[in-house]
């Protein structure tokens, strides 16, 4: 080969790679923002069930109707042996949004809009909260005799809020839970009295409001260990007559609670039922069937 | 927690009259952490009745007292009781639905099955129902395409479209196997539909009553029938006739149909070979069915093997018409089953932004449909909802229906609400707090409903978690 047809060789090559980046392949437009906006678009907002990364998918339809059933992050192509950049940006930022929920606090407005009071376990900061779970189902003698001069003793039916593990699923469905349960509660001629917050609350805290105030009922609205589906899940864990050291198998527990999973609303309905179920059976937990 | 419901589907068709008996499983699929979720998880037919011809008095109307031994009969072979049935459904098919003693036989056949039997007819809740009971919705859910069943009795044809399990289309002609009949002996023509005479004058063929007819001579016609059959789904243009031959309306092909599926009497000769005398039925049965397995709908189409041929239309009724609601509901109402309850299904646009005035509006003008000598009929209104919804939505959604329902709240019936979103429970809390608990409510989710549906309403099942609920398509009338 002379170098005349080497240049050429070279000159071909060179030319074809330039051209295969400027066809229009929709796989790659899709990463970069679309027009000359002033912001990159937000990752976070894709509803990523409904988009496939796949270039030439066999059944798209089908590929996407089976991916509207799971929260799995599937279809979404390679480069190499490797994620594909949007791929990897969405993973770190639904990441950094769980490490938010945990490691933030529920706004004292949001607080002060519910009519909560607030208090605290035995856990002083957010790392002791996650280090020492022991302390967050205590309480300071301070903290009970504040929980003795707001609370009513004996009460049918006590609510109360935790902030768990995720800050954010408080601030996401308190508003929304809250008047659902006590519209169900008074349905049954039951009412709800004042509730209060615990900051670095772990479930069991609910067992000592059992022994110091004796209410039938408890119901512990708490944040879920947030992951990467969503950061804005909570539970409900219920109990009837709870004990500190009781089994965990006298909790009922509702959980999934978010946009996407039960809608607050209906869970706040359908937890009001359950409450009036249990003083009908004086039981909770595990024995009660379902 | 596992429970069985007994169903029982009656099919009353042109030619034969049968029954069966089948077994819903139901169970709660949601693990303890979360909301029930309670499904249908299996269905299974335990009994298959005889098959008899649909007896006939003298004067071309059913005759109802022999129809009711007939059921009797079947009963004490299936050995069960009226009391244990809890749900089903009765249906009058093809050209016995327009006998004019139809309704009554209808009535007197569903009081006599049991209390949550309901009673129905209309071709375009048959084409579904027989569709079903064939398995096309199944099939087309399972392999994500579309499909066509052709459910082909003796008096009509009734077509269903499904993509991936949702309805897209019905439609029915007057095209079966009784419509020519012959005599099984002398093979003389001893009966021909009027629409099948018109037929026939149009396309000059030599067929009259009294003739004596060989498999050969009755071809051309038999053909022609395939033909109106093969311009029904789509791969040959309509010809002049087509309209003529419709019963009550034809497919309206928006999209390519890829597969197709038979059903109804005749499907047993489209899918098997026939030999012997091809009148041993003394009709064009078996001529239609071979005609068809050698025509362009098995060359142009995909062809699928239905599940049930000519107990299509029974298998229907008794395992697929009844659906339970979502499993967070409220109902305050005691006096089940609630039966034929019209529904006032409102437009996307009255629930835009939820607005209480705009709902109510929209319920009040829309309520004037239902009113009967200016008397207002019970109705059940169904609104969409909203997937994720705030507590302040919800009271104005209540408000917006207690308003518009106002009319309906001074009689005694209950308020029925019906959503298609989970909210029913929430919902229905809310508008028996507004109603201060004195007017019963029932409100449900996860049905499907649209005008011109009817509902009926079980008895709670699953501890009372959810509500058998079956909806119409068209009642008789």
């Amino acid at each position: 080969m002379n170098e005349d047809k080497l240049i050429e060789l070279v000159k071909q090559v060179v030319s074809e790679m330039t051209s295969t980046q400027k066809s229009d392949n929709p796989v790659m437009l899709e990463a970069v923002p679309s027009d000359s906006e002033e912001y990159v678009p937000d990752l976070s907002q894709v509803d990523f069930r409904k988009v496939l990364d796949i270039p030439h998918p066999a059944n798209r339809e089908e590929y996407l109707r089976v991916k509207a059933k799971t929260e799995a992050r599937l279809g979404v192509w390679r480069t190499g042996p490797r994620y594909r950049t949007n791929t990897l940006l969405r993973f770190l930022s639904d990441h950094a949004a769980a490490m938010d929920a945990v490691f933030s606090d529920v706004s004292e407005e949001m607080l002060e809009e519910m009519g909560l009071f607030s208090v605290s376990s035995r856990c002083s900061s957010k790392d002791e909260h996650l280090t020492r779970p022991d302390l967050g189902r205590q309480f300071s003698e301070e903290t009970i005799a504040r929980f003795k001069a707001k609370l009513k003793p004996k009460a049918k039916v006590q609510i109360m809020v935790g902030d768990g593990l995720s800050s954010a699923a408080i601030e996401a469905n308190l508003r929304d839970i809250i008047p659902a349960i006590s519209q169900g509660l008074k349905m049954y001629g039951l009412e709800v009295g004042n509730i209060p917050f615990v900051k670095n609350c772990r479930v069991p805290a609910m067992d000592v409001i059992g022994d110091e105030l004796e209410p039938e009922v408890v119901c512990m609205l708490i944040g879920e260990r947030p992951g990467l589906v969503t950061a804005e899940s909570m539970s409900a864990y219920i109990a009837y007559k709870p004990t500190v050291g009781m089994p965990e198998a006298r909790r009922i527990v509702i959980s999934n609670i978010h946009d996407g999973g039960t809608p607050a609303v209906e869970a706040g309905a359908h937890i009001a039922e359950l409450i009036k179920t249990m003083l009908e059976k004086k039981t909770s937990g595990i024995v009660m069937g379902d | 927690m596992k429970e069985e419901l007994l169903s029982v589907g009656i099919d009353m068709g042109t030619s034969t009259t049968q029954l069966i008996f089948s077994k819903l499983h139901i169970e709660n699929m949601a693990s303890s952490f979360t909301v029930p979720r309670v499904v249908i998880t299996d269905k299974e037919v335990v009994f298959r009745s005889d098959i008899c011809f649909t007896p006939m008095l003298a004067d071309n109307r059913i005759d109802a007292v022999k129809i009711k031994h007939f059921v009797e009969e079947q009963y004490q072979k299936a050995g069960i009781n009226k009391e244990d049935i809890q749900t089903g459904a009765v249906i009058i098919t093809g050209e016995t639905a327009r006998k004019e003693n139809a309704n009554e036989a209808l009535l007197t056949l569903s009081g006599f099955a049991g209390d949550f039997v309901v009673a129905t007819a209309g071709p375009d809740l048959e084409s579904i129902i027989s569709a079903k009971g064939a398995g096309a919705h199944t099939y087309s859910k399972e392999h994500s395409t579309t499909i066509v069943n052709i459910d082909i009795g003796g008096g009509t044809s009734n077509l269903a479209v499904f993509s991936s399990a949702d309805l897209l289309d019905t439609g029915c002609l007057d095209i079966g196997g009784r419509l020519i009949r012959v005599d099984q002996k002398s093979h003389q023509i001893t009966y021909i539909a009027p629409k099948i005479k018109k037929l026939i004058a149009l396309k000059g063929l030599d067929l009259s009553l009294g003739q004596q007819v060989s498999p050969a001579d009755l071809q051309p016609v038999v053909l022609e029938m395939v033909h109106l059959l093969e311009e029904s789904v789509g791969i040959r243009p309509q010809s002049e006739f087509y309209p003529e031959i419709i019963t009550n309306k034809g497919l309206k092909l928006e999209q390519k149909i890829a597969c197709i599926s038979f059903s109804g009497g005749v499907a047993d000769y489209i899918y098997n070979e026939a030999e012997g005398d091809m009148f041993r039925y003394g009709d064009i049965g078996i001529l239609l069915g071979r005609a068809i397995a050698a025509s362009a709908l098995f060359t142009q189409m995909t062809v699928v093997r239905s599940v049930e041929t000519i107990r299509a239309t029974v298998v229907g009724a008794g395992s697929h018409t009844t659906e339970i609601s979502g499993s967070t509901i409220t109902y305050t109402e005691k006096s089940f089953p609630l039966k034929n309850i019209p529904i006032l299904k409102l437009a996307l646009a009255d629930e835009a932004g939820v607005d209480p005035q705009l709902l109510a509006a929209a319920i009040s003008e829309k309520l004037d449909w239902f009113k009967l000598d200016n008397d207002m009929q019970r109705v059940a209104i169904a609104i969409e909802g909203k997937k994720s919804l705030s507590f302040p939505e919800v009271q104005r959604y209540a408000r917006g229906l207690l308003q518009g329902m106002a009319e309906l709240i001074e009689r005694e019936y209950p308020l029925i609400v019906i959503v298609q979103h989970d909210m029913a429970k929430v919902l229905g809390q809310t508008l028996y707090a507004l109603l201060n608990y004195e007017k019963d409510v029932v409100c449900i989710d996860g049905v499907l409903v649209d005008n011109g549906d009817y509902i009926d309403i079980g008895k709670p099942i699953a501890d009372g978690k959810v509500l058998p609920v079956v909806v119409k398509t068209l009642v008789f009338n």
